[in-house]
């Protein structure tokens, strides 16, 4: 009976974090695994700068750093940007999945080049240094947005007659112009758009939460983990000033809603 | 007629360069990262103002520490345009924080650890980074695999020693600085390195008793990223917008209301 833990990296209310979870029915998982959605407590409201990605690691990191002694049997990060991965990883020992790197590697096992869909421009970014700190740039065809902002909370909702063409169409830009014999959603939050992208689309199309959750039962399966050579523990676990930052992070969010 | 060559200004600029040293301390203890100024030899006009974070790791070992120590950094920097700074210098090879106040400065902001590599590749082909320990590694690997520089590095060999980033190697002279010169001469020898690099701020005090018997250059990081900080106030250049996106909604509160809440008690 594994229990997972998914990390949502916004502090979504409910109804916000069901909308994450709707990620589940699109793969057929395990019937006795159990996947919980936590949100992070505070967090960066836009997600395209460093300045968002330093606070966004700090905020997904505390939201796991339990997971071991919550009972959790493995953790899945539900954003592409691989935020807290590395730091979750050194402290647990149970699989860390994010998908970022995860759907990049995926995709070249069915194809040896890729191209990330972005949400809009100033996502473009960030693709691209994940791309160069992968080690990934030969086999990434390229990095293309389709040009509608993110909403983190309602994700594509109402916007499927809008959305979904101009996501299919700059797909198939990847693929005739650019090269692309897989396409990687850039983003978690795209999954609702998967489905019916992946029916019109003449290469396969990876829908990355689900990708993970399919990830972590094989690690789970096999019996594997990261590697502790590449994750070092810290020879001090500041567990203390990390939750103590996030407190503080909070603080400071609902006093700047008040 | 009057002269057509362009006239050097008599004037000395005068630049404020805020120093963030990335962990809390007392004051003595600041004044030995301080001693790195003189060793740049900087002109008169140039001031340096060391600053250390509010809250950070016990020691930069994982991606545990690194997360926790871009947080202290960027609350340290992040108002140093209004503090009337004209660029900023981080203290540590891990160039913490410095991505996110790029993204949120207009001034030049330096970190010595992408300086460090990128300067040894113009002194040779391959360089070697030397370390007090090998749980600096990461830090280093990740600056190596952002600029593509992977390749260029012999190796990184470390003397299996602690280090101290409050009393760095003061006292310790004797036991420390022939280990690091027998690594250095064994990166050069085996590994084929051209440069050595000093791994940390924190080991600048070994600095001269290796330049001076080492038969390839040793880069100082601290000093070179203040004289890289000066040649970029000089020359009028500051980082790339670009590489460097400015968030849409910047939060400098926040990171102040973290460091706040995470230092010492």
């Amino acid at each position: 009976m594994p229990r997972i833990l998914v990390i949502v990296p916004f502090a979504l209310d409910a109804d916000g974090v069901r909308r994450r979870q709707a990620q589940l029915s699109a793969v057929q998982l395990a019937p006795d695994s159990t996947f919980v959605f936590r949100p992070v407590k505070a967090g960066p409201s836009s997600f395209m700068s460093p300045h968002d990605f330093a606070l966004m690691d700090v905020a997904i990191f505390e939201a796991g750093v339990t997971a071991e002694e919550d009972g959790f049997d493995a953790v899945c990060i539900d954003t592409m940007s691989d935020s807290g991965m590395a730091a979750l990883r050194s402290v647990l020992d149970i699989p860390v999945v994010s998908p970022g790197r995860a759907s990049m590697l995926f995709a070249l096992t069915l194809g040896s080049k890729f191209s990330v869909l972005a949400q809009w421009d100033p996502a473009l970014y960030r693709y691209r240094h994940a791309v160069r700190e992968y080690g990934l740039s030969a086999q990434c065809a390229s990095v293309r947005s389709f040009g509608i902002p993110p909403d983190f909370d309602a994700l594509l909702g109402g916007k499927k007659e809008t959305a979904f063409p101009k996501m299919l169409e700059t797909c198939m830009a990847c693929i005739e112009e650019d090269g692309a014999e897989v396409i990687c959603l850039g983003s978690t939050t795209m999954h609702e758009a998967a489905a019916w992208l992946a029916e019109r689309l003449p290469v396969p199309l990876i829908n990355p939460g689900p990708l993970t959750y399919k990830l972590v039962e094989t690690m789970l399966a096999l019996g594997l983990t990261h590697s502790r050579a590449a994750y070092p523990r810290p020879v001090s676990p500041e567990l203390g000033l990390l939750h103590a930052m996030m407190d503080g992070a909070r603080a400071y969010a609902d006093g700047s809603k008040a | 007629m009057s002269d057509p060559r362009p006239q050097r200004s008599k004037d000395l600029p005068i630049y404020r360069i805020l120093v963030i040293v990335p962990f809390p301390m007392a004051e003595e203890q600041l004044a030995l990262r301080r001693a790195q100024a003189a060793k740049a030899g900087l002109p008169p006009g140039v001031e340096l103002v060391f600053r250390p974070v509010r809250a950070a790791p016990a020691n930069y070992s994982s991606a545990a520490d690194s997360a926790l120590a871009e947080i202290g950094i960027i609350a340290a920097g992040a108002q140093a345009g209004d503090d009337g700074f004209d660029a900023v210098c981080i203290d540590t090879m891990s160039d913490s924080g410095m991505a996110a106040l790029r993204a949120m400065l207009p001034i030049p902001v330096v970190g010595p650890g992408r300086v460090s590599m990128l300067t040894a590749a113009m002194l040779g082909q391959r360089f070697t980074i030397l370390m007090m320990w090998d749980r600096w590694r990461h830090l280093y690997t990740k600056t190596l695999a952002e600029t593509g520089l992977g390749h260029r590095c012999a190796s990184m060999r470390d003397i299996g020693m602690t280090p101290d980033n409050r009393q760095l190697l003061a006292g310790k002279e004797d036991a420390v600085f022939p280990r690091l010169l027998a690594a250095a001469r064994a990166a050069v020898e085996e590994d084929g390195a051209e440069v050595i690099l000093l791994g940390s701020t924190t080991m600048h005090q070994a600095h001269d008793y290796l330049a001076e018997r080492l038969p390839v250059p040793v880069i100082d990081p601290g000093p070179l990223c203040y004289r890289t900080a000066l040649t970029l106030l000089s020359l009028g250049l500051s980082h790339a917008p670009a590489a460097y996106p400015a968030p849409l909604a910047p939060l400098p509160g926040m990171f102040a209301a973290m460091a706040a809440a995470g230092r010492p008690k």
